[in-house]
């Protein structure tokens, strides 16, 4: 059965499979995916599935449905395409063996979970602080002195040491534990310290891409990056 | 208590040995080292692994600042930044790891010790000059600061009414009342027109100062230089201490 995974802002907020021919999405009720957002047309598009295929049909929207970032009126689906519409993703795979972990699709679903509305008010927040600042920022969360730092700098430092852009606190923290490098809109983190000091989303790296909302922990230290679009 | 201070090692492997061997006989307690590990020469991994093992303090020099991707090396002149980018490619993660704790600048004592300058250490300006000296006399309240970067050893001497002075001896004996300013020069790549390593010795208990120089395996340095491909110039320079 094939399955979309529905994202906002990169976080996913829904898993669904569908044995259905033919699924709606748009901003009002009667469709079988409802995304409520100013971006979305009331019947947006459609996906249709015919065996293994599926197509993803735009239905003149205003503000367009895009895959892998492309705009299409009709689009032939590929596994793990990206389709795009308003601020949400809706990621296509073919085929899952194990629809029992996720939600069967068998009436409409409307997205308006408390996860999604959190999301929501994070990202007006989040907007908030970067036309402020004025750039891409990273929000001190826990454990730190920063409340935001704007990433306008090339390379910015954060560790222990007296001398970095961001201190950090932790056991046996590195004095530069590590640098945010902006090469144009793209923002990375890599550990230049001790291994096994920085979390990116709970997972440790020695070198990750930066997305909006990643929560990015450095010893006991944790911020969240929030990234200007 | 006896103290070598060293500086600006710029991955000259044998130099560094040479002056190691050197401090050994010279019965100090403790080991400083300025900045400027790599950069320049052909043994930046090596070196990091012994300043690391036998030093007390490490500082960070503009050329490790770089090395670390932390700044740009658009300004450094060609032959420099040429000799960065080797280095950056050269580097092994462990020598990574060991400069992300070295400091900017720190205190020992009465001694103030920073790469470039007390005032703006993360400027990389450079302290050649009186009146450079006078502007940083006011950026540290220790008595004694010592620093590197210039590769020329120098002692400049902040008297009582306020004017300073250059001190050229190769061992001087703190006057009462007066604060200095001492470059303690290059190991790597001395620039006053003496090849040979340079570092001091400082003593605590009589605030006495000393320069020493150590003449090191020159010809295998240039030819580990050679051999990485890195600029000319920079192998000619040893020879000549310019």
């Amino acid at each position: 059965m094939p399955e979309i995974i529905i994202k906002f802002n990169d976080k996913v907020i829904e898993r669904v499979v569908t044995e259905k021919k033919r699924i709606s999405v748009g901003r009002t009720k009667d469709n079988d995916i409802v995304l409520e957002n100013r971006g979305v047309s009331r019947k947006h598009a459609q996906i249709e599935f015919n065996n293994d295929a599926a197509v993803v049909i735009d239905n003149e929207s205003l503000n367009g449905t895009f895959v892998n970032n492309r705009r299409v009126s009709e689009e032939l689906l590929r596994d793990n395409d990206s389709i795009t519409i308003g601020k949400y993703c809706l990621e296509y795979h073919q085929n899952i063996n194990s629809p029992d972990t996720v939600n069967q699709l068998d009436g409409t679903m409307v997205l308006k979970t408390k996860q999604q509305k959190k999301l929501m008010e994070n990202d007006k927040i989040d907007r908030r602080i970067v036309s402020r600042v004025g750039g891409s920022v990273i929000v001190g969360l826990d454990n730190t002195d920063i409340s935001q730092y704007r990433l306008d700098r090339e390379v910015t430092t954060l560790g222990k040491a007296k001398f970095v852009h961001i201190r950090a606190r932790g056991f046996m923290l590195s004095g530069i534990q590590a640098k945010i490098v902006k090469d144009g809109d793209v923002y990375s983190v890599v550990n230049l310290g001790r291994k096994g000091k920085i979390k990116v989303n709970g997972e440790f790296i020695d070198r990750a891409q930066l997305k909006n909302g990643d929560i990015l922990q450095i010893g006991k230290s944790t911020f969240r990056f929030i990234e200007e679009r | 208590m006896r103290v070598a201070i060293l500086s600006d090692v710029h991955a000259n492997l044998e130099a560094l040995k040479a002056t190691v061997q050197d401090i050994e006989k010279q019965n100090v307690e403790k080991i400083h080292f300025l900045g400027d590990a790599v950069g320049y020469g052909a043994d930046p991994n090596a070196c990091l692994k012994l300043i690391n093992n036998i030093c007390d303090i490490k500082l960070l020099g503009n050329h490790d600042y770089v090395a670390l991707g932390l700044q740009n090396p658009l300004y450094f002149n060609q032959m420099a930044r040429e000799s960065i980018l080797w280095t950056q490619q050269t580097l092994k993660r462990k020598s990574i790891e060991i400069m992300s704790d070295f400091e900017m600048e720190e205190t020992f004592l009465d001694y103030h010790l920073v790469h470039a300058t007390p005032e703006n250490p993360q400027d990389w300006n450079y302290l050649l000059t009186v009146d450079d000296a006078q502007i940083n006399f006011k950026s540290f309240p220790q008595d004694f600061c010592f620093i590197g970067h210039s590769h020329i050893p120098v002692i400049f001497c902040l008297k009582p009414d306020g004017g300073v002075v250059v001190i050229n001896e190769t061992r001087h004996e703190a006057i009462p009342g007066c604060r200095y300013i001492i470059n303690v020069g290059s190991v790597g790549q001395p620039r006053d027109g003496n090849k040979d390593a340079c570092y001091l010795i400082a003593n605590t208990d009589d605030n006495s100062f000393e320069f020493r120089r150590v003449s090191y395996d020159l010809e295998k340095a240039q030819k580990k230089m050679e051999k990485a491909n890195l600029p000319k110039f920079l192998i000619s320079r040893l020879a000549s201490g310019q």
